[in-house]
């Protein structure tokens, strides 16, 4: 059958502007690949992310035991809420790599394989029960991300350094996937796994228990964990310490919802930013079909008629826009989502996106379109015929508000600029969309660069706060006397002082955030530092009170994580302690702000210490070499070194954590920024088809061409130049939203708000090079329109 | 046919109001071929406006084939105006992008007048009439000023309107040009059809039944 000659009309008016409607088309595209990207990556993770998790059996309570033993363990597996338990110790030890730098190594020994479960990554083909079987003695299995941080290839060997002082080479046999553990190049350390044979020195250490009934109830789980403690405390074992992990929540999944709600946040932006792109579109396309509708109308065409002639023309735009936007939205959300894996070191086991979040991509890309389509397409099929063909039909006269004469009194700019400048304003709805549309593209962009910067500030300000180089760690306290003396031998430390840190345990009355992880039952733990006072090493940014001062004595400062997780504490108030067995109070002097979200105290001691575990080493130079001889020759030198770190790692290891951030904000400012452009293009194109006859009257007073194209692009500068400016504006709120949020999740506190001239000016540059790209093909348009056809023009 | 009583019609400029039409009584009898003349401004695209249903008085009646147009819903307007009433516009106003043939059979695309089938004979027995047949494939820019007028009046026939409408229709055409089309609407009214023209003075003279002249807003004798 043939098509009327009204839907003829519908396809052909599609056809006669292939650029208004590829503009069109692009700007529902942008809003189906937001949603598209947001819908598939937010299903996969979350599914994939909580398979991987729930894969592993996670353990519901972790427990420190000395001197575990088989028939004890065997005991806690009768108890009829243990579903399992398992050894699973660990040593915490040094790797020396093969480079000579050492990095923080734990070595988990697999006694059973059913809690906390790894599975094989690359093991010569083997399953993971039969690849930690095959180990040999000196053999163990890496996980498979801190293979970089090891700086190792299966079959190369590195050093184990225990806290006792034994070294011992090992080969890693191949690499395994531990899904419940942080990626190691994030930590910048390494996991590696052994079976009990391998390591026959290892035993006690940690219990792994699953409690039978609700996993996912954590007050259940805190009940057994304490009957656990009870059963082995009548055994005469002593559980130091009790860890109980989030139920159910992989260790990264609030840094994963974080991200995931910043870019649901920007795909809604993307979407709504499009659906007012479409409705401008519709507006203009309709404003100039007025004349037609006024036509049709005459020839007796009802209302309803009109309307869905364009309701149809805007569904069939809208077809195209998903067709176009559907897959690259999966494609996009599917990079995203193995971007995101890998940072998270899951597995996706499958890409598939679930059948509810393809409908919904279909009905956000075909209902939003229209629903925005519907006002402006309604307003045109009422207009009486009367109206329509009436020669002002649809516009406004400049001139006819106080606005328009303010303008017209702007006389001293050159002319160009002003016609510009009148022009740009002469639709102020429109103008107003764009400069938005563009503004939000602009604010997502400056917010990027904001946030980036606040972090550099935080991370700077850590550095200007502790002001050492290398933080030492041994085994068991040393006479400072012998440690001086051992580091007098090292060229490249400056200067050493020795502090003193015990773990302090505080009541835990109010309800603790939900990203604290609950260490023991009923305390929180603190690390209490005693710096030496006065310090050159320690400047922490003061948020209340003062700092420590010599002579002080009971008093204490704590920091911001510390205040957050304690109930109201007030400068003066008694802070109530349990260290090393006693009970201490100390007074509040202060609060300090710290990067790290470990909650600390710092106090003074006296009389001053003899003997420390801990020493703030300034090395001679800053620079990366002479902080690697100086870690390496300190591990040399002192006896039975934990740890040293270095305060640069620390910091980049921060900076590691931000990228997912950081990625996700410019994959949102992209998306956002590609519908601003297309938005102005559109504005511009238009706004040539509509000045049509303007423009030929100014050729045919003595314009060139040049000139005529001139202005339009001057035009589509203005508009950039007025967005820059709403764009700063917007991205205040904006950065402090970010900020906060960010802040919170990783700090505990929002981040300083930062501008960042790079933002602002970059855009400034970037904006006024997409206004005048975009406003290009407008101008050569106007440029080539001969004075006749534009003078003839309807 | 049509009766025109007390009629007045007002607009609100940004320089106050205006009144294009000041208490017009009018009577036309089917069959009439009229000419509406008058100045620019004078109110006679207005007048025949009101006729065709387009716009509304801002008081007094306007009855067509016994149809009280103000009374009318605009919807239920668009079908009367469809069946009822054939437009002729100065500019001619085909669609673009539609073909000739197209352009013709819209309105009985919109009124659903005819059985699809037979829309098409239809528009090429009009475009036959009107001697623009082998126009009928092409698209409007392709036709003269003429052709298209042509096109335009074979539109305004399809739904076999009993009255037809033409506001300046040979305004943008040569004099030979004009005076066929005049030719045209004289055969259309003998034919029994009410047919009522806006034009200029110069016209006048182009055979048409009753001539009436508006200054002002106010019909003259």
């Amino acid at each position: 059958m043939t098509l009327a000659p009204r839907w003829r009309k519908v396809v052909r008016d599609l056809a006669e502007h292939p650029v208004r409607c590829a503009l069109a088309v692009l700007a529902m595209t942008a809003g189906a690949f937001g949603v598209g990207t947001i819908l598939t990556s937010y299903t996969i993770l979350t599914r994939e992310l909580k398979a991987t998790y729930d894969g592993t059996i996670p353990a519901s309570a972790v427990l420190t035991v000395e001197h575990l033993d088989d028939a004890a363990l065997a005991a806690v597996r009768a108890l009829p809420d243990v579903a399992e338990a398992e050894s699973r110790p660990a040593i915490y030890a040094r790797a020396r790599l093969a480079n000579g730098d050492a990095r923080a190594m734990t070595l988990f020994v697999m006694d059973g394989n059913r809690i906390d479960r790894i599975a094989s990554s690359d093991c010569g083909g083997k399953a993971i029960a039969d690849c930690l079987a095959a180990l040999r003695p000196d053999e163990i299995l890496v996980e498979r991300s801190s293979m970089s941080v090891a700086h190792a290839a299966v079959g190369d060997r590195i050093v184990m350094k225990t806290s006792d002082g034994t070294e011992r080479s090992l080969r890693i046999a191949g690499t395994v996937h531990a899904a419940g553990l942080a990626p190691g190049w994030m930590d910048h350390h390494v996991a590696a796994f052994a079976n009990p044979r391998s390591l026959q020195h290892a035993r006690g250490g940690r219990l792994l228990v699953v409690v039978r009934g609700d996993r996912l109830d954590e007050s259940h789980i805190r009940v057994v964990a304490s009957d656990v403690r009870a059963l082995l405390a009548r055994r005469g074992l002593n559980v130091v310490d009790i860890e109980i992990p989030r139920p159910g929540r992989h260790p990264h999944a609030d840094q994963m919802a974080t991200f995931l709600f910043l870019l649901g946040c920007f795909g809604v932006l993307a979407l709504a930013l499009s659906a007012v792109l479409v409705a401008t579109m519709i507006h203009a396309l309709l404003t100039e079909q007025l004349r037609q509708v006024g036509v049709m109308k005459a020839l007796g065409a009802t209302t309803t008629q009109i309307a869905a002639l364009y309701l149809v023309q805007v569904s069939l735009l809208a077809c195209a826009a998903l067709i176009l936007g559907m897959p690259l939205g999966f494609a996009a959300g599917r990079a995203y989502t193995a971007f995101a894996a890998n940072m998270l070191n899951a597995t996706v086991a499958s890409h598939a996106v679930p059948a509810w979040a393809i409908a919904a991509q279909i009905a956000a890309g075909l209902l939003v379109p229209l629903l925005v389509a519907a006002g402006p397409v309604l307003h045109a099929s009422r207009i009486s015929v009367h109206d329509a063909l009436a020669n002002d039909a649809g516009r406004r006269a400049f001139g006819a508000s106080a606005f328009d004469r303010l303008l017209a009194r702007i006389a001293w700019l050159p002319r160009p600029l002003m016609l510009s400048l009148r022009t740009a304003f002469r639709r102020r709805g429109r103008l107003a969309l764009t400069v938005a549309t563009l503004a939000a593209g602009g604010a997502v962009f400056v917010t990027t660069l904001d946030a980036a910067a606040a972090w550099r500030r935080v991370l700077a300000e850590e550095g200007e706060a502790r002001r050492y180089d290398l933080d030492v760690r041994l085994a068991e306290p040393r006479p400072i006397a012998e440690l001086a003396n051992a580091l007098a031998r090292v060229p490249e430390v400056a200067h050493a002082e020795y502090w003193t840190e015990s773990v302090a345990r505080l009541p835990r009355v109010v309800k603790t955030p939900v990203r604290v992880r609950v260490h023991g039952l009923d305390d929180e733990h603190a690390l209490l530092v005693r710096p030496q006072v006065p310090t050159s090493l320690l400047a922490l940014p003061l948020l209340q009170g003062r700092w420590l001062r010599a002579g002080d004595r009971g008093v204490a400062v704590v920091n911001q994580s510390l205040l957050a997780r304690v109930p109201p504490l007030r400068l003066g108030d008694p802070l109530r302690l349990r260290v090393d067995g006693r009970d201490v109070s100390l007074r509040l002097v202060g609060v300090v702000k710290e990067l790290a979200p470990i909650p600390a105290v710092y106090t003074t001691e006296a009389p001053p210490p003899v003997a420390t575990r801990s020493i703030r080493i300034v090395t001679r130079a800053h620079d990366v070499a002479t902080r690697r001889a100086a870690a390496r020759a300190i591990e040399r030198v002192l006896p039975r070194v934990t740890s040293v770190q270095s305060l640069a790692d620390t910091r980049q290891a921060f900076a590691d954590h931000l990228v997912i951030i950081n990625t996700a904000l410019l994959l949102a400012a992209t998306l956002v920024l590609l519908v601003g452009t297309l938005g102005l293009a559109s504005t511009m194109a238009l706004s040539v088809v509509e000045r049509t006859r303007e423009l030929g009257i100014m050729g045919s007073l003595g314009a060139t061409p040049n000139a005529l194209a001139r202005d339009v692009v001057l035009q589509g500068v203005v508009i950039s130049a007025l967005s820059w400016c709403v764009a700063l504006a917007f991205a205040v709120p904006l950065t402090l939203f970010v900020n906060a949020t960010t802040g919170r999740m990783f700090i505990g506190a929002p981040l300083p708000f930062v501008v960042a001239p790079a933002g602002a000016l970059g855009w400034l540059a970037l904006v006024l090079i997409l206004g005048a790209l975009a406003s290009l093909q407008p101008a050569w348009r106007a440029s080539q329109l001969t004075i006749r056809e534009a003078l003839a023009y309807e | 046919m049509i009766t025109l009583r007390g009629v007045t019609k007002q607009y609100a400029t940004p320089a106050g109001a205006f009144a294009a039409l000041r208490g017009v009584d009018l009577d036309i009898t089917a069959g009439e071929f009229v000419a509406i003349v008058g100045k620019s401004g004078s109110g006679k695209s207005t007048l025949l406006n009101m006729i065709g249903g387009i716009d509304r008085p801002s008081s007094g009646s306007v009855a067509v084939g016994g149809t009280a147009i103000e009374s009318l819903a605009p919807n239920a307007l668009a079908t009367w105006r469809g069946r009822s009433v054939g437009f002729v516009f100065q500019f001619f106003q085909l669609l673009p992008t539609l073909t000739v043939a197209e352009n013709v059979m819209l309105p009985l695309d919109f009124s659903g007048a005819l059985p699809e089938k037979q829309r098409r004979a239809r528009a090429a027995q009009l475009l036959e009439r009107l001697g623009v047949a082998e126009q009928a494939a092409k698209l409007p820019s392709a036709l003269s000023g003429g052709q298209q007028q042509r096109v335009a009046i074979a539109r305004a026939l399809a739904n076999d309107p009993p009255l037809l409408l033409a506001d300046e229709p040979t305004g943008n055409l040569d004099s030979a040009t004009s005076a066929d089309i005049f030719h045209l609407f004289r055969e259309l009214a003998f034919g029994g059809r009410t047919v009522v023209v806006v034009t200029h003075e110069r016209d006048v003279d182009t055979g048409v039944s009753r001539t009436v002249r508006i200054v002002d807003g106010s019909v003259t004798r």
